[in-house]
């Protein structure tokens, strides 16, 4: 997505917003685009960005080809500044710097512009050192916020941005995209509930290790069904084994997520909606016999919970022991 | 590009420039170092963005050839392995050329070194220089101008504006004021040949300290150029830029008061020294605090006080008294930084009242101003 018109197909409404705005050159201070992931935030900042420092703007459109469009797509614009997550938060450090560049004149030109990734990320702290700035902005300086989970941003740094909300993506139109991309129906249609992104979802594919991890969900449902004594023993002998890193348990724990939801779709009926099972996998009947409909309800509650916990850090084989005991029960 | 250059010369070029590039900047171009090849000569830059750093060498100077076979070009180098392999070169003279892939090769004698470089598009753009703006005044006094206010700019983020030095150049009289709330410190100096005028400019500090420690003490004139975000400083060979503060420098003038009502004239180096000794016992956390007190005859008393350790007492003798008897306290450190700022054997110091701010000068002297703020004690 690098001009205004491609975002438009896939964003209609925030890039009309946005577009709007540039038009009648009344750019907002600050903006904050919060969307899941894939949905082009990163897209749509960039091309503010570019609006703002073009030199050869044709209408809205940056030209993507001046060394302005150029630097700033390759995050060397000295007068855009990027803030992303070094590892897992935006570390103190890189607040301070922030704060030290507000005071500073721009480098090649009197705007400056600032786009500051995954900005839930930030702590209490953080946030309000960058408050500050949106509070008494100073002359021609452009904050952009993306934000994969809007309700982490703290209330005082929402009300003084313009906040646009980017519309989840449509997902038969990404299976639709992966299809073409010469992927099977039913491996798109995982796909496509796993992730938004193209690329993740064609490389996974490509992965042995994601075919593997998929194979160990279905046992692992089956010998719920079928022995679930022996779960305990599986975890260990190939669950963890095979999960290694903190994404890849992740990643294992979405699958188990996505299979229960399809047990339970098979119990009311909507096996449209499947993505894991095929709808006439003999397993799914026999599944369905032992898992009731309160008991599943319970185990997505019990995944989702081993998500949160997993996020805090809590030592995985604990989460995953204790996930497959609140299963059995 | 293509050019052979002699590695000395280079060498010193790039010693230069090194000292602009940090190697834990956000903008991933400037961890490089960029070289421009035109036919008069080749420029080296370096940039952390705050400050930037051009390097001048001509193709030919005194009828010395330094550059020669030079195709014009430009290429970006990574800077954390290009100065130690000129160093490390065998010959005198070093070849480097670039291919249209951004290839570079580095050439001495029977050494040959390949380096991926990066497009020198993507790296910055320095402001275009205007010499009609500018104005032109030597090396030694700019240093000096800089050592005598420099450290009372404000190390603390909360008013950024504060952390650098306010530059004035009004009525062909260059001033710098730097300020962090409890001290001042002023420097005057009458310029001749300025034809341009600004005022609000504001100059990093650390900017300040950096360009004085790169500027050689030789007897030769700077030029200085202000652009709308950058300011210039150009010797022979180098340029030094700075980005600039942005906000406005709050209004120092009518801070300094002008009357006193006690005045004391005074041997720099004894208050210097004596003060010096007093601070001995003056505690950090209590702001270093020293009393003076005037006791007639041309005496004064310097004391510190801390229960817990103990206390010192000293008089002096000194130039002059007039006015009324005083009692001030102030931070020693003030003092001291203020004191060794003036380089003139005699101060006069100018009080109005124990909770007023007081004024150092040199002697018959008001180019250097020196504004301290006492301490209030019980």
């Amino acid at each position: 997505m690098k001009t205004w018109s491609e975002v438009a197909e896939v964003q209609p409404l925030a890039s009309k917003i946005i577009m709007n705005s540039i038009k009648k050159g009344r750019i907002s201070h600050a903006y904050l685009l919060q969307g899941e992931r894939g949905t082009g935030k990163e897209a749509i900042g960039l091309l503010i960005a570019k609006g703002l420092f073009c030199e050869h703007k044709n209408g809205i459109e940056p030209c993507n080809e001046c060394t302005n469009c150029n630097r700033i797509a390759t995050h060397n614009h000295p007068d855009v500044h990027w803030i992303e997550p070094e590892g897992a938060s935006i570390k103190k450090e890189q607040v301070e710097n922030l704060q030290k560049e507000f005071s500073y004149s721009g480098m090649e030109s009197n705007q400056k512009a600032y786009i500051i990734k995954d900005a839930d990320s930030l702590t209490v702290n953080a946030s309000n050192r960058i408050l500050k700035f949106l509070e008494e902005p100073s002359k021609q300086t452009t904050a952009i916020m993306l934000t994969a989970n809007g309700q982490a941003i703290i209330p005082t740094i929402k009300s003084r941005c313009q906040v646009i909300e980017l519309k989840p993506l449509n997902p038969s139109s990404f299976q639709q995209q992966l299809i073409e991309k010469g992927m099977a129906k039913e491996t798109a249609v995982l796909m496509s509930a796993l992730t938004n992104n193209l690329e993740e979802a064609i490389a996974w594919k490509e992965d042995a290790w994601f075919a593997e991890a998929r194979k160990l969900m279905v046992q692992l449902i089956k010998i719920f069904t079928e022995q679930h004594q022996d779960v305990y023993l599986f975890i260990h002998s190939h669950l963890l084994a095979h999960f290694k890193e903190r994404a890849e348990q992740e990643r294992g724990l979405d699958l188990l997520l996505l299979a229960l939801k399809d047990i339970l779709y098979f119990h009311i009926g909507n096996e449209k909606a499947m993505v894991f099972f095929s709808p006439n996998d003999d397993l799914l009947e026999k599944a369905a016999m032992i898992f009731s409909q309160e008991k599943l309800i319970e185990s997505l509650d019990a995944v989702l919970h081993a998500k949160r916990k997993l996020k805090q850090n809590v030592q995985p084989t604990l989460v995953m022991e204790q996930l497959m005991l609140q299963i059995q029960g | 590009m293509k050019f052979i250059i002699q590695r000395d010369q280079l060498i010193a070029g790039v010693q230069d420039v090194m000292k602009a590039i940090s190697s834990r900047t956000v903008i991933p171009i400037l961890t490089g170092l960029k070289i421009e090849a035109k036919q008069h000569g080749i420029t080296l830059t370096g940039s952390d963005s705050d400050i930037s750093i051009e390097s001048y060498i001509p193709a030919e100077e005194n009828e010395i050839v330094n550059v020669e076979q030079i195709e014009e070009g430009s290429i970006v180098l990574q800077a954390k392995y290009f100065p130690d392999i000129v160093r490390k070169l065998p010959e005198k003279t070093v070849e480097i050329e670039s291919d249209d892939n951004l290839k570079v090769t580095i050439r001495s004698g029977k050494a040959e070194f390949n380096l991926n470089g990066q497009d020198a598009e993507e790296y910055p753009l320095l402001p275009k220089i205007q010499t009609e703006d500018s104005f032109e005044m030597p090396i030694d006094l700019l240093k000096s101008m800089i050592k005598q206010t420099v450290f009372a700019v404000s190390t603390m983020e909360t008013r950024p504006i504060l952390t650098g030095v306010n530059i004035k150049l009004e009525d062909n009289k260059l001033t710098f004021i730097a300020t962090d709330s409890h001290r001042l410190a002023s420097r005057e100096v009458p310029i001749s040949n300025a034809n341009t005028e600004f005022r609000n400019i504001v100059v990093p500090g650390k900017s300040l300290n950096e360009l004085n420690k790169i500027l050689d003490d030789a007897e030769e004139q700077v030029e200085i150029s202000v652009t709308n975000n950058q300011i210039l400083f150009r010797t022979r060979h180098l340029n030094f830029l700075s980005r600039l503060l942005d906000g406005n420098y709050p209004e120092t003038s009518r801070l300094i008061p002008d009357q006193s009502k006690t005045k004391i004239q005074v041997k720099t180096k004894e208050l210097l020294n004596t003060i010096d000794r007093a601070s001995l016992l003056a505690k950090e956390e209590r702001n270093n605090v020293v009393k003076l007190a005037t006791q007639g005859n041309n005496q004064i008393e310097i004391t510190s006080n801390s229960p817990e350790i103990g206390n010192v007492e000293e008089e002096m003798s000194i130039q002059s008294i007039d006015g009324e008897d005083l009692k001030i306290s102030f931070s020693s450190k003030y003092m001291i930084d203020a004191l060794k700022a003036i380089e003139y054997d005699e101060v006069t110091i100018d009080f109005t009242g124990a909770m007023r701010p007081f004024i150092i000068r040199p002697l018959n002297d008001t180019s250097i101003q020196q504004l301290i703020l006492p301490v209030r004690t019980y």
